[in-house]
């Protein structure tokens, strides 16, 4: 049996049958939460700011302009989240490791279900300003086009080469540090 | 680091966060519980399915069984009505318009769009169709002007201006966050005290 398109399901939903908005969660959940996960560095902010994607979009769907786009439009949404929540998060409190002497408090706190190349990594990516972290992800953790990278962050396809660049450069600085770190406590 | 060693860094951290993420088991279970809260209920749901687009697919056949049996029913109801006083249906209507006025109001919105050629009414109360509520213009003005009847409720509304432009209603307060593009706007039906 064909499952049916998510375009054929929003047609579903926008008739009524709210239900069958659960056939979209359970098919775009998976690829989201990993995208919202390393965008908010903790599981659960990533699972609020996805529900509230998910519910957000269930909301609004008469207004998804592309049902056959429908994960490029909750992408969109998702990544609005993220970012309204990261800034939220930031005026609340300093969650992000922002400075050195943090960096070596989060370093020698024990994280043992965790390897510690994950860990530095997790670090690395927390360190990069908000439009680079998502720019990284998008590029090459979900490996979109720079087109469709655009499409979704509004942003030129320049300024997107640029940034993602930047990122690179960014993330192989802090691995170093992190390495660095790592040598004055072994 | 050569650029190799850095191509090769870069793969493997991409790799790592390609990693699948765990969600707690209920996630889904979470997300629809918001959703059914979310659901539009009563009126406002019947409304919804009402104003909703959808493609419908028949067959000629069909298409011309229907229109033979509309035909037919007309032509029942004109003979009926002919041969006999009508009775009942315009009390029945009035007991239903009643009902109905108790949820709905009629609302019109106007929107000041100097040099426009074509204005539209979008909201969740029409699907954000931009074909469905047009604004007539009010005599020479550029003043435009519709009158939509809305269940009680808010409910979150923008013009399209030449169906492109999407304006929030200058008069009314904006929505909340908005995270799909331009502001909305909000009206509430049914604040006024009755």
């Amino acid at each position: 049996m064909i499952p049916d398109s998510d375009a054929e399901v929003i047609s579903r939903v926008l008739a009524g049958d709210t239900e069958a908005f659960a056939i979209l969660v359970a098919r775009h959940r998976d690829r989201f939460a990993r995208f919202a996960r390393h965008m908010m560095g903790n599981r659960e902010d990533a699972e609020e700011a996805l529900q509230d994607a998910f519910v957000r979009a269930y909301r609004s769907l008469g207004r998804c302009a592309e049902p056959d786009r429908f994960d490029a439009w909750l992408y969109r949404i998702l990544a609005n989240r993220c970012r309204t929540a990261a800034a939220r998060r930031r005026r609340r409190e300093r969650t992000f490791v922002s400075d050195d002497r943090a960096l070596d408090q989060a370093w020698s706190r024990p994280e043992v279900e965790r390897s510690e190349w994950r860990e530095e990594l997790a670090r690395a990516l927390a360190r990069l300003e908000h439009k680079q972290r998502e720019a990284f992800l998008l590029k090459h953790v979900e490996q979109l086009s720079y087109e469709e990278m655009s499409v979704l962050t509004r942003d030129g396809v320049s300024a997107l080469k640029m940034r993602v660049r930047r990122a690179c450069v960014r993330l192989q600085l802090f691995l170093k540090d992190g390495d660095q770190i790592r040598g004055q406590h072994v | 680091m050569s650029d190799e060693q850095f191509d090769d860094l870069i793969e493997r951290v991409a790799a790592e966060l390609r990693e699948p993420v765990a969600l707690r088991p209920d996630f889904d279970a979470r997300v629809m519980a918001r959703v059914q809260q979310a659901r539009p209920r009563g009126m406002g749901r019947v409304l919804q399915w009402l104003v909703a687009p959808r493609q419908v697919a028949i067959s000629p056949l069909t298409g011309l069984a229907a229109a033979c049996a509309l035909i037919l029913g007309f032509w029942f109801a004109l003979a009926q009505g002919r041969s006999s006083r009508m009775v009942a249906p315009a009390a029945v209507e009035r007991v239903a318009d009643e009902r109905l006025a108790a949820e709905v109001e009629v609302v019109r919105f106007v929107l000041v769009a100097p040099g426009a050629n074509a204005v539209a009414l979008v909201g969740d109360f029409n699907g954000w169709d931009t074909g469905s509520t047009p604004l007539r213009p009010v005599g020479a003005t550029d003043v435009w002007s519709v009158e939509v009847p809305l269940v009680r409720g808010a409910h979150e509304y923008a013009f399209v201006i030449d169906g492109r432009e999407w304006r929030a209603d200058p008069a009314a307060p904006r929505a909340g966050s908005n995270d799909f593009g331009p502001p909305n706007s909000v009206v509430i039906v049914g604040a006024r005290a009755s």
